[in-house]
This record gives C-alpha cells, structure tokens and sequence, in this order.
C-alpha cells in the first residue's frame, strides 16, 4: 500500500465519518433555554465524576439518565437543596445546589430522559412500574 | 532476602556511553519525554487518593472527589500526549535522518503544551472546570492544546514536505496520527446546547484519540523501534505498516460506533459498531504477530533495549487482551445493553487506556531519555522490578473492577436490585481495587525515579 492510498481513505473515512455521526446525533425534541442552563449546572459541578448519563460518567452513584420518571421534580429539587448524608459517609453530605441550579438542573434532567436510548438501561421498564 | 538482594537500590543504575550525533529535535524530545514521565507519577498518586476516598467514609479531602477524578483524568489523557508529542519529534528525526523543519516551533509548543496541561490541573483544583468527562478543564484551555498540537501538525508535515522523496512510512503514519490528535480535539474546545453532540464529540476523544490517532503515533515508534533493535527488516515493516495504520484508521472511526450505542443515536449504529470494531482488532494481531516473530529469531542484547521492549510486549499484552478481547466482547449490544455503565467499563478503561497507550509512551519516554547511556545489571533488575508492579498493579486494579463490574450487571442490572445496596456489596473489590492501585503506584514511582535516573546519567552540560 501506498502513502497517497492511505491519506485518501484517511480522509475519506473521516469526513465520512463525520457526516454521518453529525445527522445522527439530532435531538429528537428542542431544548428549552431552562434545560439548556441546567446543562451548564450539570457541567459547572462536575456532577459527571460520581453520576453517568446515558451510562457515561462515574460509577460512585446512579445512573440518572432516567431518574425524572422514578422520582417527582419536588423531591430531586428539595434533594439537590437540602441534600443527604451520602450512604457509606456519616457525615459528608451530597453537594447543596442553590435552588435556581435545582429548578435548572431537574429541567435538563427531564428533558435527557426524553431522549431515546433503545432500551438502556434494561431495568428502566421494572422502574417505571414501580413509580 | 535473595530476592531483595536481587533488586538492591545500591550502587549505580546507568553508565554513560558514546552517544550518537543527536538532532536539536532529539534533544528537544527529552523535555517533552521527562515532563510526560513526571505528570505519569503525579497521575498515580492522585489516583490512589481517590480510590481510598471511595472506601474510606467521610476521608477528609482538599480537593473533593468530582474534581479530583477530574484530575485522574486529564492526567490520563495529556501525559501520553506530551509524550507522544516527544516521541514523534524523536523518531521521526530519527527515520528521516536530519532535523525537523524548526526546532524554534517544536520549543514554543513545549511551553504551550506545559502552560494550558497545568492550568487544566490548577484551575480543577480550585473546583473550577467545565464537567465533561476526560474533558474537565475549561474550553480555552483545549483551545491552548489544538494550538500546541497545530503547531506540531504544521512542523511535521514541513519536515517531510522538505524532501518529498524521502518520507518513510513510519514518519507519515506518525505525522497523520498528530493531525488526527489535532483535528479531533478541536470540536472539543466548543460548548454545545445539544447533550447528544456533547456525548458524541467527547468520545472523539475517549476513543479516537486512543483507539486511532495514538494508534498511528505508536505504529511509527514501534515500527523505528523494531527496526533499530533488529527485531524486524525494515522491509518487512514498510510493507505492512500503511496497511495497519489504514485498518487502524477504518477499524478507529467506524468502531466508534460502539459508543453510540445508547447516546441517542439511531439502532443502526448497534450494527455499525460491533461489526467495525472487529476490524480495529486485526492490527494488533498483526503486531502481536510481528513480535512473536521477531522474538523467536532475534536476541536483545542491550539492556537498555531490552527494559524497552519489556514496556512494549506489556503493551502488546494488554492490546490483545484488556483492548481487544475484552473490549471486544463488550461491544456486542447484548452484553453491552447490560454491562454499560458499570464497573466493567472502568476495568476496560483502565487496561485499555494505560495497559495499550500508557506502557507503549513509557517505552518510548525511557529509550529517548536513556539514549547516552546502557543500565547497569542493577539498573536493569530495578526496572525490570517496576515493571512487574505496574503490571502486578494493573491486573489486580482491573480484576476487582471487572468482578465489581459483574456483580453490578448480575445484581443491579438483571436482578433489578437497589443502586446502593449493590454498591455496598461490591466494596471489598474496591478496597482491592485501593491494593492493586497502591502496588501500581510504587511500580510508577520506582520506574520514574530509573527514568530520572537514566535522564539525569544523560543530562547535556552546558
């Protein structure tokens, strides 16, 4: 193989690529500007070390791709703003949000679980049930 | 007792020896080298302190857990940057024999490079980042880093624009991989509304930094490697390597797909990544094939080479088995529908990230900065002791994360049971986890301080 073979399907492959993961990648429904500066509380506090959504993140808490369906807006507002002992901790407690970044950050919270994910995570229907 | 006298910590590590006529390049590469080897040591003891974090109950801490996780992870990303941004330097003088197209540029991006990593690691510090995974620090940081990396870009391909004729295929696989490092952080130094586009240009990242751009980088440096150390004829090599850093390239791209998986994206991509992924395993067949090859009809003699290439078959291991067995059976959408998000991943990460990636720019790191000298039989015992640790450290790392990992997709995942109950039953493997990190970090101290060591015997005066 020739290098002129392997700059052309490098260049190829990756604007292909790109293409195709840019049309992919639409949102199914609009973002409201309140779920958009939820996002940013979501990214400000780092919450991705020790929360995954849509399994992405760190494994120290849950998953909360879909924890709008198990859980009312009034009990993760009041959670965020006068937040628990963190279980195995008996003293530290989950980091306080003021209750505008709460408000926010339930808005992006509700509208991630809008977004279709095939299916995952599988115990996502046995939750549902239960609410 | 024979044993520790074996691995005694007296008496000189390295001498000096007539060193070869060397490029301004070369001797550029050694900052670059040390700098990566340095932030490596850093990486593991921040990361020792979070895993006791995650075992010891209320453990008091400067920098709380979400940041310093943040830190684990830039560390992880930009120390093998820097040192592939020295081993390219290096080793592509080295193939072409004559100097980069300028050495001024190669030094300015060092300090660019340097300015931004640290700022990524101080502002975190002070809780100020911007909450995307591997990706923590602010945009403007990353901004500083496309810079660093254009430059490299554009100094590369000057260099081999200089003499048409002559570009071997190890230098421009090298040079394709840091344009891919460049092109595919760049989207990365953008805030974007849409959380699919967020998840999608990260695994840009995540996964083609590792899984494609590095790949090239590491093919041109073993490929030079190979063929000074006399383990493979530079004919073979040539022959092969476009067609694997191509593979690499189609395998790299398309096999992202296995990321895409519950992001959002359409069901055809289920297809698209377990079926590609395949392909991005075949290259590291054809190395592991290449090694075992060379290895049966080849002796190392110099030590110096020898503790190398124990750093690259420890790369070779882990891209056969923690990259591409496991990962492999990972992608499959069923096991991945429940295996996602749990500590399999992690285990996965870290034998894929640091296991392929991280011994692959430690060998390098070392053979550039122990050019000059050969390690004495201590030396040599001492790094071969590191190297056993690491390897002891990771295994064990990767093991309780892959148990706990099971154990989360069996209990939470199947059996539908409670997040923190199963978290609770899973903390003795990540007390285990503690263990193995705490062995991995002395085996990352300890061959530091050789790399220091071999540095300092190689020291320029002035």
């Amino acid at each position: 193989m020739k290098l002129r073979t392997f700059l052309i399907l490098s260049i190829l492959s990756f604007g292909l690529f790109v293409g195709v993961t840019l049309i992919s990648a639409r949102l199914p429904f609009p973002m409201t500007e309140q779920a958009l500066a939820g996002k940013l509380v979501w990214q400000r506090h780092n919450c991705v070390s020790c929360h995954t959504l849509f399994g992405n993140g760190g494994y120290v808490g849950d998953d909360l791709t879909h924890v709008a369906t198990k859980e009312t807006p009034a009990y993760l507002i009041n959670y965020l703003v006068q937040p628990p002992v963190m279980r195995p901790n008996k003293l530290a407690h989950h980091p306080a949000l003021n209750e505008m970044d709460a408000v926010n950050l339930v808005h992006y919270l509700e509208f991630v679980q809008t977004i279709p994910t095939l299916g995952w995570p599988p115990q996502r229907e046995k939750a549902e049930k239960d609410s | 007792m024979k044993l520790l006298k074996w691995f005694s910590f007296r008496g000189k590590g390295d001498k000096s020896i007539a060193r070869k006529q060397q490029f301004i390049a070369q001797k550029i590469s050694r900052r670059y080298c040390f700098s990566a080897v340095s932030f490596f040591a850093l990486q593991s003891v921040v990361a020792l302190l979070g895993s006791l974090d995650l075992v010891i109950p209320d453990l008091p801490s400067p920098i709380p857990f979400e940041f310093g996780r943040a830190i684990h992870l830039g560390l992880a990303d930009l120390w093998p940057l820097i040192g592939t941004m020295g081993m390219v330097f290096f080793f592509t003088t080295a193939e072409l024999n004559r100097e980069i197209y300028s050495p001024r540029l190669a030094r300015w991006q060092y300090w660019i490079v340097m300015l931004f990593s640290v700022s990524i690691f101080g502002t975190l510090a002070l809780r100020i980042g911007n909450g995307r995974e591997f990706l923590e620090g602010m945009p403007i940081f990353y901004v500083g880093i496309c810079l660093a990396l254009a430059l490299a870009s554009y100094n590369l391909i000057r260099t081999l624009l200089t003499d048409k004729r002559n570009i071997t295929p190890a230098s421009a696989t090298m040079t394709v991989g840091i344009i891919f490092l460049f092109l595919l952080l760049l989207p990365n130094t953008i805030t974007y509304r849409n959380p699919i586009t967020d998840e999608v240009t990260k695994f840009w990242v995540v996964h083609l930094w590792e899984e494609m751009a590095f790949e090239l980088t590491s093919a041109g440096f073993i490929a030079t490697f190979y063929v000074v150390s006399g383990l493979a004829p530079r004919a073979q090599v040539e022959k092969w390597l476009y067609l694997e850093a191509s593979m690499a390239v189609v395998g790299g791209f398309y096999g992202t797909g296995h990321h895409y998986y519950w992001i959002g994206f359409p069901a055809v991509w289920l297809a698209v990544g377990s079926l590609v992924s395949v392909v991005e395993v075949i290259p590291v067949g054809m190395l592991a094939i290449m090694t075992y090859k060379g290895l049966k009809s080849v002796k190392v003699r110099s030590n110096r080479e020898k503790l190398t290439l124990w750093l690259l078959l420890s790369s070779v291991f882990y891209h056969l088995t923690g990259a591409s067995l496991l990962g492999l059976f990972i992608t499959i959408p069923w096991v991945n529908l429940y295996m996602h998000g749990t500590y399999v991943t992690s285990g996965h990460a870290h034998l894929a990230l640091f296991g392929s990636l991280g011994f692959v720019v430690l060998a390098g790191c070392y053979y550039i900065l122990s050019r000059g000298s050969e390690p004495t039989l201590k030396g040599y015992k001492r790094g071969v002791l590191a190297v056993c640790l690491l390897n002891g450290g990771l295994i064990t790392m990767a093991s309780a994360l892959l148990v706990a990992g099971f154990m989360e997709t069996y209990f939470w995942r199947i059996l539908g049971m409670d997040f923190m109950e199963v978290r609770l039953l899973i903390n003795p493997y990540l007390i285990m986890r503690v263990l193995g990190g705490a062995m991995f970090t002395l085996g990352n101290l300890l061959l530091s301080w050789r790399i220091f060591k071999a540095w300092q015997t190689t020291k320029y005066k002035k």
